[in-house]
């Protein structure tokens, strides 16, 4: 796992649900543990796309389960060539 | 008896300057922003007006707007709620977090049920809407576009195939909060939610009057007593990544037409005018409190709102009625709410945008009403238009007159089509009176009228 990824996806996922990057583990499920609502899961998307500058489609999202899959799944877009 | 109304804080977010200090010292010294409009947008359109006001850039983090926030926000929202925290802060209300970790805010010594909030605009989010709309649009056939020019472009034009390509630009995502960036009344909304306002929360939009009758139903709410304090002012934000609005303003033919020399193109009231400057938007927000209630609490107050009236031409979509008979009926009534005669009006802060018809009509209206010796000037004459926001701004420019007994000058005037007493330098003048006024498309008229507070 890209730790400075991991940092960064942290960092988001704290300014959504307003709580310390440090009380976020990696396994927690986003849905059942953070319980983030459906807008809140909006608002986490378009965060991180504006924070890593890539597009994150509803689709793909919507099978994001853990903030580990989210590192992972950001981490593998970073390493493709174009942004858009 | 009226309770009285006075404006107890003030905020700005314009083309020349971030703050009402900063705005009111740039306004002081005839400063304008004058720029040659994108050269990006003239790869789309070849418009006849080449110039406009660009706003400086914008931080919204130092405005109190967190990137959560921006980012399910129209920018107009976010000048507006940059402008409404300068100006509650200056009111002198201090902000206390409605809990830990949140972005939201009470004000302290006000009834939050009896506070409420009148913004007006002109377009709303019509920048979220023309940004998703290009992406709804373009994403595939760019994608289609991108694909076939991979594997069959270099047997065609690779060159034009990337220029078409760069043409279709768009946003990184199909913004899901759109419908609620769009909403006119988003500004009024999410100032009411970061502020925790829970009186009446009212959007006016009457295009270039939007600020002046947002005001001015915020004094009738206050002066009737269904508030004791009203957040009201004017936002506008036009900076399109395509140039779209400037273009349908341009269109129109209402545009500065004459861009030889970009710095004294904008000449309201000039015999030389032709247009006026589309300016990239702003906004401009007022706090208006009951007198009683601004002493209780000791605030420092700018000026007092006194008259406030609207009227509606019933003539034409676009143009002002040629007579002028509805401006004049609707500054006498505004008198006659303010107890006033002409005489007593020191200054009128008019529309003036420098278009033909708006400065022949409005001039020979202020000759009818109040003869050759009111001072008069126009703040478009330093901002450009900037629509919804624009009687805000007037509003804001009028009651700062009235406090500093000055007021700024009508830059560019050479020659004055008409022969009234234009603001041609800044001195110091016995300023008791004034009133700002915001003619509309659609046929819309308004105006406030304030006086030195004592």
């Amino acid at each position: 796992m890209n730790v400075s990824v991991q940092q960064r996806v942290l960092k988001v996922i704290s300014e959504v649900i307003d709580r310390k990057e440090n009380e976020i583990h990696p396994d927690v499920d986003i849905r059942n543990d953070l319980q983030l609502d459906s807008l809140q899961q909006m608002t986490l998307f378009i965060a991180l796309e504006d924070e890593f500058q890539r597009s994150i489609p509803t689709e793909e999202a919507a099978g994001l389960v853990t903030v580990k899959d989210i590192i992972d799944f950001i981490d593998r877009k970073l390493q493709e060539t174009t942004s858009v | 008896m009226s309770r009285r109304v006075v404006v107890t804080g003030a905020g700005a977010v314009s083309p020349i300057g971030i703050g009402v200090d900063e705005f009111w010292r740039q306004c002081l010294q005839g400063k304008s922003s004058v720029a040659l409009i994108p050269t990006y947008w003239q790869l789309y359109a070849e418009p006849y007006s080449r110039i406009w006001s660009p706003l400086p850039e914008i931080d919204p983090e130092s405005m109190g707007v967190a990137r959560t926030e921006r980012l399910q926000l129209d920018p107009v929202t976010v000048l507006a709620l940059g402008a409404a925290r300068e100006a509650i802060k200056h009111a002198g209300f201090t902000l206390v977090p409605v809990k830990e970790h949140t972005h939201a805010f009470r004000l302290t010594e006000a009834d939050s049920a009896r506070s409420g909030v009148y913004i007006g605009t002109g377009l709303g989010g019509a920048i979220t809407f023309l940004q998703n709309h290009t992406y709804h649009l373009l994403k595939k056939p760019r994608e289609a576009l991108a694909s076939y020019a991979q594997k069959h472009g270099s047997s065609g034009n690779p060159v034009m195939l990337e220029s078409i390509l760069g043409l279709m630009t768009h946003g990184l995502r199909f913004n899901p909060f759109e419908v609620s960036m769009v909403m006119p009344n988003a500004p009024a909304a999410a100032l009411g939610i970061k502020y925790t306002l829970t009186g009446p929360n009212v959007t006016h939009c009457v295009a270039c009057a939007s600020g002046t009758v947002a005001i001015g139903n915020a004094y009738r709410a206050v002066r009737e007593g269904r508030v004791d304090v009203a957040v009201s002012g004017g936002c506008e934000y036009f900076g399109d990544e395509h140039g779209h609005i400037f273009r349908s303003f341009d269109v129109s033919g209402t545009l500065v037409r004459d861009c030889v020399n970009p710095d004294t193109a904008n000449r309201p009231f000039d015999t030389r005018r032709s247009g006026f400057l589309f300016s990239q938007g702003g906004a401009a927000v007022l706090v208006l409190e009951e007198l009683e209630h601004a002493k209780r609490r000791g605030a420092v107050v700018i000026a007092e709102v006194i008259g406030f009236s609207e009227t509606f031409d019933a003539h034409s979509i676009m143009s002002l009625a040629p007579g002028g008979e509805q401006i004049e009926r609707m500054i006498r009534e505004t008198l006659t709410d303010a107890g006033l005669s002409p005489n007593d009006v020191d200054y009128i802060n008019a529309h003036g945008t420098g278009t033909r018809n708006n400065d022949e009509i409005e001039t020979a209206v202020i000759e009818r009403v109040f003869g050759q010796s009111v001072r008069v000037n126009s703040t478009k004459s330093l901002l450009g238009h900037t629509i919804g926001a624009s009687g805000a701004f007037e509003a804001l420019v009028t009651a700062l007159s009235l406090r500093d007994g000055t007021t700024h000058i009508c830059k560019n005037l050479e020659t004055p089509l008409r022969d009234l007493n234009f603001v041609r330098r800044v001195e110091h003048c016995d300023l008791r009176v004034g009133l700002s006024q915001s003619f509309a498309f659609g046929g819309h008229n308004a105006a406030v009228i304030m006086s030195r507070f004592s």
